[in-house]
C-alpha cells in the first residue's frame, strides 16, 4: 500500500528528528551562523536544544566569540594599544609619500 | 599636489590607528606596515577625490579595508584551503562519545554575547586565542567575523567551496571557544 509506504517514511523522518545527537548538532550549531540551514536540519537543531541544556551552552559559546570577534575588529579596536608603528617605520612611509611630490 | 607637511601629518596623526587595525586582520607586522604604506600612498594620489563628504578618518579606512582584502586575495595563491592535520584537532573527533555526548562538556560562560564583547579583557583574550589557530583558519575566520565578509564573497575571493568554508569556520570557532574556556573562564573560577 502507498499510503503505508508513506507513513512509514513519515515516522523515520520523525524518528530521526527527534534522536539528533550532540555530535549531530555541534556542526549544525556552527553552520546556522553562516547560513540558513534547510527546514529538515533546522528542525533537527530546534528540537535537540530544547532538551539538551549543554548544546545551548555551547552555542552561546560561538555566539560569544563571534561577538568578540566583531568588537575587536572595530575601527577603535580596543585591542594591542601597546602595538604602534615604529619610529623607523613611519619615517619610511613618509618619505614614500613625499617622492610622490 | 599635497604639502608635504600634510602626508607627514597623516602618518602621525593615523598611522597607528591604521596599523592596529590592520595587524588584528593580518598578524603578520611587516605586512601589516606594508599594507598601511600603500593605503596612505593611494589615499595621497586619491585626494583630489576626498571630497569631505565623510571624515577623513573614514575615508583612509575606507580605502585600508580594500587593501587588506588584496592582501588576503594575494594570499589565496599561496596556498590551499584543504583542512589538514596542522590545522588543530577535527571537532568531531574526540570531542563527543561513542553515544553521541559531549567528551568534554562545554561549561555555562553565563553571559549574554554582547554583554561579554564590552570586557575588554576577554577581546584582549580572544585576540591571543586568534593567534594561536593556524593561519588557514585564521585568515578565513578573520574575513569572516573580524572583517565581517558574506560568506559568498570569502567563497568567491578565497576561491574556496562553501562545504570547506563551513570545515573550516567550524573548526577555527571550535579552537577558540576552547582556548578561551582555558585561558579566560577557567581563571575566573
Amino acid at each position: 500500500m502507498k499510503s503505508n509506504k508513506l507513513m512509514i517514511k513519515f515516522m523515520e523522518r520523525m524518528i530521526q528528528l527527534f534522536r539528533a545527537t550532540c555530535r549531530d548538532t555541534g556542526p549544525l550549531i556552527s553552520e546556522m551562523m553562516d547560513h540558513t540551514l534547510p527546514l529538515g536540519k533546522r528542525l533537527r537543531v530546534r528540537f535537540h536544544l530544547a532538551i539538551c541544556d549543554v548544546c545551548g551552552f555551547y552555542k552561546k559559546q560561538l555566539e560569544t566569540v563571534r561577538a568578540l570577534a566583531r568588537k575587536l575588529g572595530g575601527e577603535e579596536g580596543p585591542t594591542q594599544k601597546e602595538a604602534v608603528l615604529s619610529e623607523n617605520a613611519k619615517s619610511k612611509i613618509k618619505d614614500s609619500l613625499k617622492q610622490l611630490d | 599636489m599635497a604639502e608635504p607637511l600634510n602626508s607627514d601629518l597623516w602618518v602621525d596623526q593615523y598611522g597607528d590607528m591604521l596599523y592596529r587595525y590592520t595587524l588584528v586582520r593580518v598578524k603578520d607586522p611587516d605586512a601589516a606596515e606594508e599594507i598601511v604604506q600603500v593605503t596612505l600612498l593611494a589615499a595621497l594620489q586619491a585626494q583630489h577625490s576626498f571630497q569631505g563628504r565623510s571624515s577623513e578618518k573614514s575615508w583612509l579606512f575606507g580605502i585600508l579595508k580594500h587593501k587588506i582584502l588584496d592582501h588576503f586575495r594575494d594570499l589565496k595563491t599561496q596556498r590551499t584551503y584543504e583542512v589538514t592535520t596542522e590545522d588543530g584537532p577535527d571537532p568531531l573527533e574526540n570531542a563527543y562519545l561513542s553515544d553521541g555526548h559531549w567528551a568534554n562538556i562545554p561549561k555555562n560562560w553565563d553571559t549574554d554575547p554582547l554583554k561579554a564583547a564590552e570586557n575588554l579583557e576577554l577581546v584582549e583574550a580572544l585576540s591571543r586565542c586568534l593567534d594561536k589557530l593556524s593561519d588557514k583558519l585564521r585568515n578565513i575566520f578573520v574575513l569572516k567575523e573580524v572583517q565581517g565578509l558574506a560568506s559568498d564573497e570569502i567563497c568567491k575571493e578565497m576561491k574556496i567551496q562553501p562545504t570547506n568554508l563551513w570545515v573550516i569556520l567550524h573548526r577555527a570557532r571550535n579552537q577558540l571557544r576552547k582556548c578561551l574556556e582555558t585561558n579566560y573562564w577557567d581563571t575566573k573560577q
